[in-house]
C-alpha cells in the first residue's frame, strides 16, 4: 500500500515536471527561432543602426548580399510603442484595478456573476472588431475635439485600454477574493471600516496577482496589432501629442509581413525581438517594484522623521512646512474618509468599465445583426467555392473545434506546469526563476511571430500545408504563458493551512493537490480558460500563416484546412468586398463567447456543488 | 469639511476617468460654427509593402521627375509620403475610413469601391475598363500569374494555365471587376517574348491533382472567378481541383520559386521580374482615388494635385485650384 502510493506521488510528480520541461522547451523553441531569424539581419543592418536608426524605408528588394538600398531604423517606432502601452496601462490598469474591487467587494451579488462574465467577453472579440470600432465610432467623435481625424496616440491608448481590460480585471479579481477572509475581519474587528480593510489590508495582500495582471495586460498591450493600425496612423513619426500619427513595433510587422523582402522579413522578426526585450525590462521592473516598495517605503519614511526631527532643532521654516504638509498627507491618508473615496473611485470605475463593454459590444451588433436578420443565410449557407454569397458555417465549425483541442492540448500542459512550478520548484532555485521569467516574457510576444513559428515547424511536421491541427498547436503554445501565469497565481492564493491540514490527515501530495488545492483553486482556473478562450477565437494572426487564410469548406479532419471566425472576419474586411458580411460574422463570434463562458459558469457552479 | 474634499476626489478623479468617452459625447453638440474653420486633409495610404501603394506612388508625381516612391542617386528607397498621413494596411480599412470622415482622401483597387465612397476624376479622366486600356487612366497596376522556371509543370497546373492565358479567361475578369489585358506586348515582361491570347481547348478529361494557389489578398475574387469557370467546363468540383491560401504577394512569389513537384501558380499584385519565375500579366487593375460622399470640394484631381496632398503641400480641399 505504502508502495503503491510512493509511486503514484513519483508518477504525479513526474507528469507536474514533464508539463513543466514542455513549457521550457517551447520557450526555447521561440527564443531560438527568434535569433536564428534575426540575427543575420541585425547583423547585415547593423545593430545600432537597426536600434536607433530613426529613418524606415524597407526596399523588397534588398538581400543579405548585395547593396542595401533601403533603410531599417526602428527608434521611432520605440518611443511609439512606449508610449502608447503607458497610456493604454495607465487606462487599462486603473480602471481595470477598481473595476476588480467593486467586482470583488462592493457589486451587488444579483449583478456581480453577470457583470464578471461579461466583462470577459471583452476578450472575446477580435481585435479587428475592435479596430473598425475604433474606425467609424471612436475616431469620429474625437474628430470633434482634435485637429486632424482623430488618430493617434488617444485613440490608441484608448482601445488599447479597453482590450487589457478582461485580462487586468479578471485576475485582479480573482486574487483579490483569494486573500483569506480572516484578513479583513481581523482589520474591521480592529476598528477599521470595510473600505479602509479593502483597500488597506486586502489589497496590499493581493499584490502579486493584481501585479500579474497588470504584467499581462501590458504584454497584451505590447503585442496588440490589429486594432492599434486601424487607429495610430501608423506613418513612421514620433507621437508628437495626442492627435498625430505614429506607428507601434507590432504593427511594423503585421503592415510588412505578407510583402516584405529577405532583409526586410529578417529586420521584421528583430522588431518582435525588440519587443520581446521590453517584456523582459518590464517584468523585471515589475519585479523589482512589487518585492522592494514595502521595505523601500518604510525605510524611507524612518529616514525622513529622522531627518525632520534633526531639521526641526534648527527651526527650519521650510522643512517645517514639509513636515506638516508630511503629516497632513498621512493623516488623511490613513482617514476613513479616503478610503471611502476610493469606494466611488471603483464603483465609478465599474460603471466605466460596464459602458465602454455596452459602446463596443453595442456598435458591433448595431452594425452586424440588420445584415443577419437581412441575409440570414451567412449562417447556415452552404459552402461553395468562390460563390458571391458568403457563408460562414465552415468557419463557425473550425472555431468550435479550434477551441476544443486547443483547449485540450494546452489546459492540462499549463495546469500541471503551474502545479509543478507553485507545488514542487523551489522558487529561489535559480532555473525555476528563469522559467518563471521567461513564461513571463512569453506572453509579450506578439501573436504574428508565433504564426511565422509555426509555419516553420508545426505545418513542416503535419502536412506541409496549412492544416487545422498546425494552428491548433500554434495557438496552444500562445496559450500556455498566459495559462501557466494565471493557474499559478491561483494556486498561490489556496491557504498553505489548507495544504499543511489535508498533510496531517495523512493524504499524499498528489491527493492533496487534486482534492484540496485544485478544488479550492478552481474559479481562479475557470477564469484562466475562459480567457484563454476569449484569446483562441479572437487571434487571427496565429492562423493566418498555420491554419489558413480563407474561407473554405467545412474540415473532415484536423489534416484539413480552415478558417477560424477572427480569420473569416478579417478576410471578409480586407479587401472592403463584404464588409457588412464581416459585421454579421461578428455578432456570430460575441455570441459563440457568449455561450462558451455560460458554459464555463454552468461548469463551475456544478464542479464547486460537488467539491462541497 | 472632510466628506466635501471626498466628494471634490471623488468627483474630480471620476471625471477624469470619464474623460475617455465623456469627452467625445461633450462636443456632439456645439459643432455648430465648425462649417466656418475648413479641416485639414485627413490623407489616407496604404503600408509602403502594399501593391495598391507601389502602384499609386511609383506614378504620382510633381511633373520634375520627382515620384511618391524612387530612388535617390544613392540607390537608397526614398518615400515622400508625408509622416501626417495615417497608413492602413488593409482596402477595407481604407473604405471604412474614408466613409466616415468628410476630409479623407484614400485609394483602392476599383474593383472594391462601392456607393460608401466618391470616385475623384485623375487628369479629368474617370477610371474605367476603356481609360485603363488605352493608359489615359495612368493610376493601374497588374495582377501577375508566376510560376517557377525550374519545374516542368503538372498536366493541370499546365491546362489551367492556358485557360488563364486564353479569351475565355475575358469574361471572368469582367464579372470581377478587373480588366482583362489584350494587350500581347503587355501580358509579357518587358524584353520578353509577347504571350498571345488564344481560345481553350478543353482536353478530353481533366488532368488529376491540385492546383496550389498562393500569393496576393487582392486576387482572390478574380482568382475565384478563374477556378470556378475553368471546373465548370470539367463539370468538376471547383474546391475539389485547387488548395488556396492567400497571404500576400511576397509569399506567392516565394512560394512559387519554392515549388517543387510544378503545381504551384503564385499570384501577385504588382509587376514582377524575377530570373528564377515565368511571368505573365493577367489583367489590371485600376486604383481609384476615392473621397467621402459628402465632399463637394472635389470632383477632379491632377496628379500634380495629389503629389501635393500626399508629399503635406496641399492640406485643406479648398488650396486645390
Amino acid at each position: 500500500m505504502i508502495g503503491f502510493q510512493k509511486i503514484k506521488e513519483k508518477i504525479g510528480k513526474g507528469t507536474f515536471a514533464a508539463a513543466a520541461i514542455v513549457c521550457t522547451i517551447s520557450v526555447v523553441a521561440i527564443f531560438g527561432f527568434l535569433i536564428v531569424k534575426s540575427v543575420p539581419a541585425l547583423i547585415r543592418i547593423g545593430f545600432f543602426d537597426f536600434l536607433f536608426g530613426s529613418e524606415w524605408a524597407p526596399d523588397r528588394e534588398d538581400g543579405f548580399t548585395g547593396n542595401i538600398s533601403g533603410s531599417y531604423g526602428i527608434f521611432k517606432m520605440i518611443v511609439g510603442t512606449l508610449a502608447a502601452t503607458t497610456g493604454a496601462v495607465l487606462i487599462g490598469g486603473i480602471i481595470g484595478y477598481f473595476t476588480a474591487v467593486f467586482l470583488a467587494f462592493y457589486c451587488p451579488k444579483a449583478i456581480k456573476r453577470p457583470f464578471a462574465a461579461v466583462i470577459n467577453l471583452l476578450a472575446g472579440i477580435p481585435s479587428v472588431v475592435y479596430g473598425f470600432f475604433g474606425i467609424t465610432f471612436l475616431l469620429p467623435l474625437l474628430a470633434k475635439i482634435a485637429p486632424n481625424n482623430g488618430s493617434g496616440l488617444l485613440a490608441t491608448s484608448l482601445i488599447l485600454g479597453v482590450m487589457i481590460l478582461p485580462t487586468v480585471v479578471s485576475l485582479s479579481k480573482t486574487s483579490l477574493e483569494a486573500v483569506p477572509k480572516t484578513y479583513y475581519e481581523g482589520a474591521v474587528a480592529m476598528g477599521s471600516t470595510k473600505s479602509q480593510a479593502i483597500f488597506k489590508i486586502l489589497s496590499p495582500s493581493a499584490k502579486s496577482g493584481i501585479t500579474a495582471s497588470l504584467i499581462l495586460g501590458t504584454g497584451r498591450a505590447l503585442g496588440e496589432t490589429m486594432a492599434v493600425i486601424m487607429v495610430a496612423g501608423n506613418s513612421v513619426a514620433y507621437p508628437e501629442g495626442f492627435f498625430s500619427s505614429f506607428r507601434v513595433l507590432t504593427a511594423n510587422i503585421v503592415l510588412e509581413m505578407g510583402y516584405a523582402g529577405d532583409l526586410q522579413q529578417g529586420a521584421l522578426i528583430a522588431t518582435g525581438v525588440v519587443l520581446l526585450v521590453f517584456v523582459l525590462l518590464i517584468n523585471t521592473a515589475f519585479n523589482l517594484v512589487s518585492g522592494k516598495v514595502v521595505t523601500s517605503a518604510v525605510k524611507r519614511s524612518t529616514k525622513k522623521k529622522e531627518k525632520a526631527t534633526e531639521e526641526n532643532d534648527k527651526h527650519n521654516p521650510v522643512s517645517e512646512f514639509f513636515k506638516k504638509l508630511n503629516d497632513r498627507v498621512k493623516g488623511f491618508s490613513f482617514s476613513p474618509k479616503y478610503s471611502e473615496a476610493k469606494k466611488y473611485i471603483s464603483v465609478v470605475n465599474g460603471l466605466i468599465a460596464g459602458l465602454m463593454l455596452f459602446v463596443v459590444v453595442g456598435f458591433v451588433f448595431y452594425k452586424g445583426v440588420p445584415e443577419l436578420v437581412k441575409n440570414p443565410s451567412i449562417i447556415y449557407g452552404r459552402y461553395e467555392y468562390g460563390s458571391k454569397s458568403v457563408t460562414i458555417l465552415p468557419s463557425i465549425i473550425t472555431t468550435l473545434y479550434t477551441v476544443g483541442l486547443s483547449l485540450l492540448i494546452s489546459v492540462p500542459i499549463g495546469v500541471s506546469a503551474a502545479i509543478f512550478l507553485n507545488e514542487y520548484a523551489n522558487a529561489k532555485n535559480p532555473l525555476i526563476r528563469i522559467i518563471r521569467v521567461s513564461i513571463d516574457v512569453l506572453s509579450g510576444v506578439p501573436s504574428i511571430v508565433y504564426g511565422l513559428f509555426g509555419m516553420i515547424t508545426f505545418v513542416k511536421f503535419f502536412t506541409g500545408s496549412s492544416s487545422i491541427i498546425a494552428g491548433v498547436c500554434t495557438i496552444s503554445m500562445m496559450l500556455l504563458p498566459t495559462i501557466v501565469r494565471s493557474v499559478e497565481e491561483s494556486l498561490k492564493s489556496v491557504p498553505d493551512g489548507l495544504r499543511e491540514g489535508s498533510y496531517a490527515l495523512g493524504a499524499g501530495k498528489v491527493r492533496t493537490i487534486f482534492k484540496i488545492v485544485l478544488p479550492s483553486a478552481l474559479p481562479g482556473i475557470l477564469s484562466a480558460i475562459i480567457l484563454a478562450t476569449g484569446r483562441i477565437v479572437s487571434e487571427s494572426a496565429p492562423f493566418v500563416y498555420t491554419m489558413g487564410s480563407v474561407i473554405s469548406a467545412t474540415p473532415k479532419s484536423v489534416t484539413d484546412s480552415g478558417a477560424t471566425l477572427a480569420v473569416a472576419l478579417y478576410n471578409l474586411s480586407r479587401e472592403g468586398w463584404h464588409l457588412s458580411e464581416a459585421y454579421a460574422a461578428a455578432v456570430v463570434l460575441i455570441v459563440i463567447v457568449l455561450l462558451l463562458n455560460l458554459l464555463a459558469e454552468v461548469l463551475a457552479t456544478k464542479l464547486q456543488r460537488k467539491t462541497k | 469639511m472632510k466628506k466635501k474634499i471626498m466628494a471634490i476626489i471623488a468627483s474630480a478623479i471620476a471625471c477624469v476617468s470619464l474623460f475617455a468617452f465623456a469627452a467625445c459625447g461633450n462636443n456632439d453638440s456645439g459643432n455648430g460654427n465648425s462649417e466656418a474653420k475648413e479641416k485639414d486633409i485627413t490623407i489616407i495610404a496604404r503600408e509602403q509593402a502594399s501593391g495598391t501603394r507601389e502602384a499609386f506612388d511609383k506614378v504620382v508625381t510633381d511633373g520634375n521627375g520627382n515620384y511618391l516612391n524612387m530612388k535617390d542617386e544613392n540607390g537608397k528607397t526614398v518615400y515622400a509620403t508625408t509622416s501626417k498621413a495615417t497608413l492602413l494596411d488593409g482596402t477595407g480599412a481604407v473604405l471604412s475610413s474614408v466613409a466616415s470622415d468628410e476630409n479623407a482622401i484614400g485609394y483602392i483597387s476599383l474593383g472594391s469601391v462601392d456607393d460608401t465612397v466618391k470616385v475623384v476624376k485623375v487628369n479629368g479622366v474617370t477610371p474605367s475598363k476603356a481609360t485603363v486600356l488605352d493608359g489615359t487612366y495612368s493610376i493601374q497596376r497588374p495582377f501577375v500569374v508566376m510560376t517557377n522556371k525550374a519545374v516542368t509543370l503538372t498536366p493541370l497546373a499546365e491546362d489551367f494555365l492556358k485557360f488563364l492565358k486564353s479569351s475565355e479567361m475575358q469574361a471572368v475578369c469582367d464579372a470581377d471587376g478587373v480588366i482583362f489585358l489584350t494587350d500581347e506586348a503587355k501580358r509579357a515582361n518587358e524584353g520578353e517574348t509577347p504571350i498571345a491570347v488564344g481560345t481553350f481547348e478543353k482536353l478530353a478529361t481533366i488532368p488529376s491533382g491540385k492546383i496550389v494557389l498562393r500569393g496576393s489578398t487582392s486576387m482572390e475574387k478574380v482568382i475565384d472567378g478563374a477556378v470556378k469557370a475553368y471546373a465548370a467546363i470539367y463539370g468538376v468540383e471547383a474546391g475539389n481541383i485547387v488548395d488556396k491560401q492567400l497571404q500576400g504577394s511576397s509569399v506567392g512569389k516565394s512560394e512559387a520559386k519554392k515549388d517543387t513537384v510544378g503545381n504551384v501558380i503564385g499570384l501577385s499584385s504588382a509587376a514582377v521580374k524575377d530570373e528564377k519565375l515565368n511571368s505573365f500579366n493577367l489583367c489590371l487593375d485600376a486604383v481609384a482615388v476615392i473621397v467621402n460622399k459628402k465632399n463637394d470640394k472635389v470632383e477632379n484631381l491632377t496628379i500634380k494635385n495629389l503629389y501635393d496632398i500626399y508629399t503635406g503641400k496641399i492640406v485643406k480641399f479648398s488650396e486645390i485650384k
